[in-house]
């Protein structure tokens, strides 16, 4: 109660890694959200109260004005650790669909919760109209590069691709010369790595 | 409010305060000393700051400073600042110390974070340039959050430069492969 499980929740998520997820904590936030209503309860019964001996709530300032205001400031505490947890969490989303591209591997989608899940495809939806309409890929990398074309070797089997330029048989190691645009969201994924000779 | 959804704020926050009551407060279970659903004036109990920095507003308590800024830990700063374990005292003991300050009324407390972290500052930093890839770990324990923070950015600048002279592989594989690393542990 007042606010110690509610900032326990947020101890969970500073504790994680940078840009790490842990798994979506439904148990401890449930049990923040009731004693939300615990407050909301205890900030009632001292207002009607206040109400029943006759006082005006707005000046009047005795033990249940104050008793009501300490249920209130729980309650605004309990909500900013609420928000604060789904909002950072949000960020290292968004931070992953940048990086990683539109499929996350299993290990993290299982993490999140089924909001975060809606939230995931709508971001994804977002960038990828606006990529679309400015005909540009934002998501490679910032870095111009010297070469166009890179060397690869294929990590696991990804099967027959077809490419900007041609069409390739993307076997196990297997090796092919590939332009760095096309190989880009494969090595982010992990499926290729670059050979650097 | 830009702090508003930032962790380091939120936890720094709810670090406990020693308070003296100066009204009684009915219908809250906020005082582990009292049998009745209450809190009595006069009596002292320790809140966490979020919620006495906001009563303290309205007067209903008074704030005294909280031991992390006694007269013993003031002793070891002036004596050798470099060595003094701040984080046992506190993680976040710059930004708490910010905070109570105002609510407190204490003058001195300034003057303490100012000349802790100005000697602790130099120590953070020739550490971290001249360690390279070695963690201290005897020495990192005894930083505070921020200094934490300080300690790796010098750390990762420190490494970035040397990567920038040697001319290494280019950036894409670099960053994506640690990420990718990361991502299936």
């Amino acid at each position: 109660m007042y606010g110690r499980k509610a900032c326990q929740l947020v101890k969970e998520f500073a504790t994680s890694e940078k840009e790490q997820l842990k798994t979506f904590n439904d148990d401890l936030f449930d049990q923040v959200i009731k004693e939300c209503g615990s407050h909301n309860l205890g900030f009632q019964s001292l207002v009607r109260k206040m109400q029943d001996e006759g006082l005006d709530t707005q000046t009047a300032r005795n033990g249940d004005f104050y008793g009501a205001l300490i249920h209130h400031l729980s309650l605004v505490r309990n909500k900013r650790c609420l928000m604060a947890y789904m909002y950072n969490r949000a960020e290292v989303i968004r931070g992953l669909r940048w990086k990683l591209g539109r499929v996350l591997p299993e290990e993290i989608v299982k993490k999140l919760s089924n909001s975060e899940k809606d939230y995931l495809k709508g971001y994804s939806g977002a960038l990828e109209t606006y990529m679309n309409d400015m005909n540009l890929e934002l998501t490679v990398d910032m870095v111009p590069p010297k070469d166009p074309y890179i060397k690869v070797r294929v990590l696991e089997d990804i099967g027959e691709v077809l490419l900007t330029d041609k069409s390739a048989n993307l076997a196990r190691h297997s090796m092919h010369f590939l332009k760095r645009t096309d190989a880009e969201p494969y090595i982010s994924q992990g499926l290729m790595e670059e050979l650097l000779s | 409010m830009a702090n508003y959804y930032d962790v380091d704020d939120i936890i720094t926050e709810e670090e406990n305060i020693s308070v003296i009551f100066q009204k009684a407060v009915n219908g809250v279970g906020i005082d582990p000393g009292s049998e009745k659903n209450c809190v009595e004036q006069g009596s002292k109990v320790e809140l966490p700051f979020w919620l006495a920095s906001e009563l303290c507003l309205r007067n209903t308590v008074v704030a005294q400073v909280p031991a992390c800024f006694d007269e013993k830990t003031r002793l070891e700063v002036q004596a050798d600042p470099a060595c003094v374990d701040l984080r046992s005292r506190s993680p976040y003991f710059y930004e708490f110390g910010c905070k109570v300050a105002p609510v407190t009324g204490d003058r001195t407390i300034g003057f303490l974070l100012f000349s802790a972290f100005k000697s602790r500052y130099k120590e953070v930093l020739t550490k971290a340039h001249t360690a390279a890839n070695v963690a201290n770990p005897k020495f990192l324990s005894r930083l505070t959050k921020e200094e934490v923070h300080l300690y790796e950015a010098a750390q990762s600048s420190m490494a970035a430069f040397k990567k920038w002279r040697k001319g290494g592989p280019r950036l894409q594989p670099a960053s994506v492969l640690r990420m990718k690393r990361k991502s299936t542990n």
